[in-house]
This record gives C-alpha cells, structure tokens and sequence, in this order.
C-alpha cells in the first residue's frame, strides 16, 4: 500500500494555482482487514496480535484515503510541508478484524493557525452502518492562509515532571519500518539524506508511530471504548531515546513522550479522559 | 492417608482453538496467545482489574526474549497488574504441573485464587545463533581491547550463519518423540488399527462435544479461529488406515493420523478456594484431589521415554486407597495414539505389575466408554504447555455436568506424559 506515487504527484502538483477552499469531496472505500498486515503493524507499534484492532490502527487504513483526498489540485493547501499537529481518535466499540469496514475521509475545518492555516482531516468508520470508530487528523501549512480565523482546542494536560514510567531506545530504521506498514512515505521519516533535503538533520519519526507505540503501553490498562487525544511536540529525531511519562487521570490515563530535545506529544487516552 | 488441608476448587476455563503449525496462528507470538487466553478468562469471570494469588505459567518452546513470559502476559492483561506470575516448564506435564502448583497453594491457604496456564508455538518457535557463532559473540563481548576483539572477530565462520533449528528430539537419545513412542508401541504390541480406532473416537469425541456446545464457556474464538483447527469430524479409522507410517520405519504403526501435529495455541484455569468462589458468585465445578509425578530412566533404564504415566498413576491409587476402576472418566492424553493404548497394557499386565510397579495384581483394564469421551490431543491437538489446561478445564466440566445431570458425585482421572521421561497425573473430584 505505498503511497508513493500519491506524493511524487503532490509533489509535481505543489507549485501552481489551488483551491481557496475545501473540496466537499466524500472518500468512500471498503476494506477488510488483513491480518498479516494486522500482525505487522502491532509488532512495529508494540501492540499484541489479536482480533480486536488497535485503536490506532483503523488510521493506517484510512491514511491513504487522506492522502488522496489531500494531494489533489482541488485541495487549497499542498501536501509536501503539511505538518501533523493533532489527533484524535474515538473507538466506539471493540472493532473485530473478522468485520469489514466502511471507510469515509473527508476535510473540514479550513481555519486559521497562529502560524498559518490548519484543517481537519475527518475518517469514520462504519460496519454495516453502526459508527464503531471515529478519526480527526489536524494538519498545519506554515505560512498559509485560511479563509476565516480558527480557535485552537486546548492541549492535553501536560504531565508532571517525575521518573519515567518506560525509557526507549528508538531505532534509526523505525521510520522505514512504520513507512512499510503504514504506507506513509513521506521522504523526512525514511533516510537522514531524504529528511535533510526537507531541513529536518535526520530522519524523523512519524508522528503516528509514536502515538500508537505510547497508546500500546498501556497495554490491558485501557478499556475496549476510548477517546485517544494528541497533541504533537517536537519532531523525533531518530534514533533518539526517548521517556514515557504516564498518570492515572479521572477515568483515563494522561501520557507524554519526552527526550533531551523536548516534548515530543501529549495524549490522553480513556474511556473519559481527564472526566 | 491423612488429610488437613482444603482442596482447591476448579471454577472454570478457557482457551483458544488450538491451530495447526503455520496455520491460523503462524504470526502469533506466545504473549500473544497467552495474554487473548488470560483476557478472555478474565471476560468470562469478571476478573478485569481483579488480584489474583498468582498466575502459574509456561511454554515449552520459548525464545530467550520471553523472560518470565507469565508475569509479562499478565501485566498486559486485564487483570490487575498486581497479580504476581511466574513461568514452569516441564515438557507437556507443564499445563498440569502449573494446575497442581495453584492448587496445593490454595490447599495450604496460602493463596485464595490462582490461574494455572500454559502456551506454545510451533510457528514462532525460538531459532538460535549457530552455537559456535554464539561462543565467538560472547568472547567478542567479553574482549578488553582491540587485540583481543580482532581475534574473537577472527574466529567467524561461514558456516556458523546456519542457525540452530529446535528439534523435536530428546537431547540425551538423539531420537524424536515420536521414534521414542514407536518403541513402545513395539514393546507392548501395539497394534495399527486400534492406534486408528483411537484417533478416530478422538476426532468423533470432540466433534460432537462441539456440536452439543460444550466448548461454548471453554473456548475463546481466536484470530478468526472457532474451532480446533486439527478436527476432522468425517475422521474414520478406514480413512485413517490409508495413511503411511511416518515413525518406526517402513513396518511402523505410526502415522501423521494416529499422532499429533505439532500444534500453537494456549489455555487457562481458573481455581480458588471455595470460599473465594462463593465470595465472587463463580461455580465449583470440581476439586483437586490429589496429583503424582512420575519420572523414568529412558536413556539407560530400558523405560520408554512417555512411560512415566504408568509408575505414577499406581502411587497416586494407593495413596488415595483406590483402584483404577473407581472413576467415572478417564483423560489420558494422547501425545500418540499408540501411547494411550501401551500405558493401558502395562496397567493390565501381570508380569509388569509384579516386576516394574511391586504390586501384587495389575491395576486391570478400563472401561473404554469412558476414556477421552470429549475428544483429545489427536483431535485437539496439542500445544505443548497448552494441553494440561485443556483437560483439567474439560475434565471438570464433564464431572461437573454428570453430577448435575445423575446426582453422582463422580471422578476422573488426568494421565500425561511428557517428554525428558516425566509424566503428571491427578484426581479430580465433582463438587
């Protein structure tokens, strides 16, 4: 499922005339899951193989529907510099492999940012017409403008300072190894030359990867319905090592991910998190 | 013999369908599959968050990186992480050695609730290092400086890429399982058509146990996985007679029919004192009454390797002054179809008892109807560690199930042997 022939035309497409607003485009798809796909995105996110699907991983599903939907001339902002800041995923109930899934993207939300101009990549996921998991990807165009102002939703709580719960070694190669099994082939998570070409000193990690990777450590602490809010820091260089910071809160748990550099993302994840 | 302690009551079970090797479960690792089997025992009992006294675990078949696998399967389930676990391994007696583990310590009131599990993989089975690559590794490791690091480094082969393949062959014989079993099968006369009359009632058994639901609050549906993968229900001893020998050569009795395939899968057993039953509205579906384990010298002894079962079940009898007729169900798993029928001969032959177990009589024969009446390892298959959990979980609900429907407080009897010349055998008693 490589993308890549979905970025090198958004890439030949980034210069010229765009929209100025949202296509009201509906991206529809129908899948069923394959397990040893399955298999190899729990194991690169450190998730357990079973029936019921990460909560994450009806994303890489639906990632290539938004990339389709984004790298489109009628899309007013170009892909290639769009930037993941935010996102939230609702599970509504266990997802079982066996179902097939009814994928829709769409975009909405074109606002302004206080560095440019974001939107709201919007994925639902649907079997046999009962909603089971909701998906909002927001993504930032520095630089860009929006046609009108946008209001920022307020971060996740930041987690107190304290000895972390884990600490990671993350791999040089993890960027290629999420790329296999998420079909994101953005160039700036894959080789340090490919990310320097776009200003990045080595590769990073996808911002997804390391989402799914801390959402994957609370492993049997999560129940079967969640809300999973992120927000994205500084990008992960890689390899890097990197802390993971967790705390009980309300009836969830709050999360962050930090290194020497920085934040790297703040998430909640529960079934009301923060409630 | 005396007895002051309490027995542990089984509450219940659970396991996933067990799958053939590379099969369903090809890309599941052990946690894997003992972290859905604990997760679904933890659904059926309303165990989520719950302390347990302890959770007894193993595989057979385990990857240096499974380090305490249990305790690892345990934190990454639903129950409360606060639960300790720890890791056994006693070739195919491990599922029952883990039963008898849990229950002796709920017996002491040393615990009030324990798990006893077990999981294997033939599918993701640990391969190591080439061992002489391993020994360059670990001197490369141990190198102080360059000189010595060079020198290490100098002492790659070529040849030692080549990994080292697990094999199902006793470390001290050399000979596989199943060239052990065609021995024995040899020893004691064991014949090719009741080898394939006993697979047949196997793959029979589970078949219509199925049909009936009695796996309905015992098995967890897995990885799209309803069944045993291994069952075939049309199995017929006339389909199975085709089949050619696979051990003890061109003459052998032995097929791929009569024997089991290697296996993944896991399973789990929830035991606990009465009083915690009670105080968590579970059932009692029977207790554990007793357990022996045996162990032979098949190297040099003239035993054969999955004889061990035959010794320990006479101790077991006589400590708990009965015969082997006194039970109303026999589990005698069927690592080979030939192992079942050669353990029954040597309980009914006089010169054995006499000579090799000291009794005066044989133990005698069995009555057949009720041997393995829920299907067995040849139709289940057998996942090594799994298949202990399987049968106490299957045994208890079968005693349970005749007492409620006959008002008998019935009795049944676990038999498993297990490679390395050991076997586990246990009384398990209706509530």
């Amino acid at each position: 499922m490589s993308l890549a022939p979905l970025y090198a035309k958004a890439a030949v497409g980034a210069v010229g005339p765009r929209a100025s607003t949202l296509p009201d485009t509906v991206l529809r798809r129908s899948v069923d899951v394959d397990r040893t796909h399955l298999a190899a995105y729990a194991q690169v996110c450190g998730f357990r193989f079973s029936d019921a699907l990460p909560p994450t991983y009806p994303h890489v599903l639906a990632f290539a529907l938004q990339i389709e939907l984004m790298a489109g001339r009628s899309f007013p902002l170009p892909l290639p510099g769009l930037v993941h800041v935010a996102n939230t995923i609702t599970v509504h109930r266990r997802v079982d492999a066996a179902e097939r899934l009814q994928l829709a993207v769409h975009a909405e939300r074109f606002v302004g940012h206080p560095k440019g101009a974001q939107v709201d990549l919007v994925a639902a996921v649907d079997v046999d017409g009962e909603r089971v998991w909701d998906g909002r990807s927001t993504y930032l165009a520095r630089g860009a403008h929006a046609p009108e102002p946008g209001e920022q939703s307020p971060p996740p709580p930041e987690i107190a300072d304290g000895p972390p719960s884990a600490v990671w070694r993350v791999d040089g190669d993890t960027g290629r190894r999420y790329a296999a099994v998420s079909g994101d082939v953005n160039p700036i998570h894959l080789y340090p030359l490919s990310a320097k070409a776009f200003g990045f000193p080595r590769a990073i990690a996808h911002g997804m990867w390391t989402a799914a990777r801390s959402l994957a450590a609370l492993e049997g602490r999560l129940p079967d319905a969640l809300t999973h809010t992120v927000a994205f820091g500084r990008p992960l260089l890689l390899p890097s090592t990197v802390e993971l910071r967790t705390r009980r809160d309300g009836d969830g748990w709050g999360l962050d991910v930090r290194s020497r550099k920085g934040t790297h993302l703040t998430a909640t994840a529960g079934d009301r998190p923060g409630a | 013999m005396t007895r002051s302690a309490r027995q542990a009551a089984v509450i219940g079970g659970n396991r996933i369908p067990f799958a053939r090797a590379n099969g369903a479960y090809a890309q599941a690792t052990n946690l894997d599959m003992l972290t859905a089997t604990l997760d679904g025992l933890a659904a059926r009992f309303g165990l989520a968050g719950e302390r347990i006294g302890e959770v007894a675990g193993g595989a057979v078949l385990k990857h240096s990186r499974d380090r305490d696998l249990t305790r690892e399967s345990v934190l990454g389930s639903r129950l409360s992480p606060a639960t300790p676990a720890y890791d056994v391994q006693q070739a195919c007696g491990t599922g029952l050695e883990t039963a008898v583990l849990v229950a002796n310590k709920i017996a002491l009131g040393q615990i009030e609730s324990g798990i006893a599990a077990g999981v294997d993989t033939a599918s993701d089975a640990p391969v190591a290092l080439n061992d002489d690559l391993r020994r360059v590794l670990m001197r490369l490791n141990g190198a102080r400086s360059l000189g010595e690091r060079l020198r290490a480094i100098a002492g790659i082969r070529p040849g030692q890429v080549v990994p080292e393949i697990p094999r199902n062959a006793e470390p001290r014989t050399g000979l596989s399982m199943g060239e052990h079993a065609a021995l024995t099968a040899l020893e004691w006369h064991v014949g090719r058509e009741a080898q394939d009359e006993l697979a047949a009632a196997s793959h029979r058994n589970l078949a219509a146990a199925y049909e009936r639901g009695f796996f309905d609050d015992l098995v967890t549906p897995f990885l799209g996985l309803t069944r045993d993968q291994n069952l075939r229900a049309d199995s017929t001893a006339e389909k199975l007679a085709r089949l050619k020998p696979v051990f003890g050569g061109p003459d052998g009795t032995m097929t791929a029919g009569n024997s089991t395939p290697l296996t993944d899968g896991a399973s789990a057993v929830l035991l606990g004192s009465d009083e915690w039953a009670a105080e968590h509205r579970l059932p009692v579906l029977a207790h554990v009454v007793d357990a022996e384990t045996a162990a032979v010298d098949f190297v040099h002894g003239g035993d054969g390797l999955l004889t061990a079962p035959v010794h320990a079940v006479p101790r077991l009898l006589e400590r708990n002054g009965l015969t082997l007729q006194d039970f109303d169900f026999y589990e005698i798993h069927e690592a080979f179809a030939s192992t079942v029928l050669a353990t029954l001969a040597a309980w009914e032959d006089p010169a054995f008892a006499k000579e090799r177990l000291g009794l005066d009589a044989p133990l005698g024969a069995i009555d057949r109807s009720r041997l393995n009446v829920a299907g067995s390892s040849l139709a289940t298959g057998h996942p090594f560690a799994a298949t202990g959990g399987r049968i106490v979980a299957t045994l208890a609900k079968l005693l349970h199930e005749k007492g409620r429907d006959t008002g008998n407080r019935g009795r049944g009897l676990i038999s498993l042997c297990a490679a390395g010349g050991q076997g586990v055998v246990a009384i398990l008693e209706a509530a």
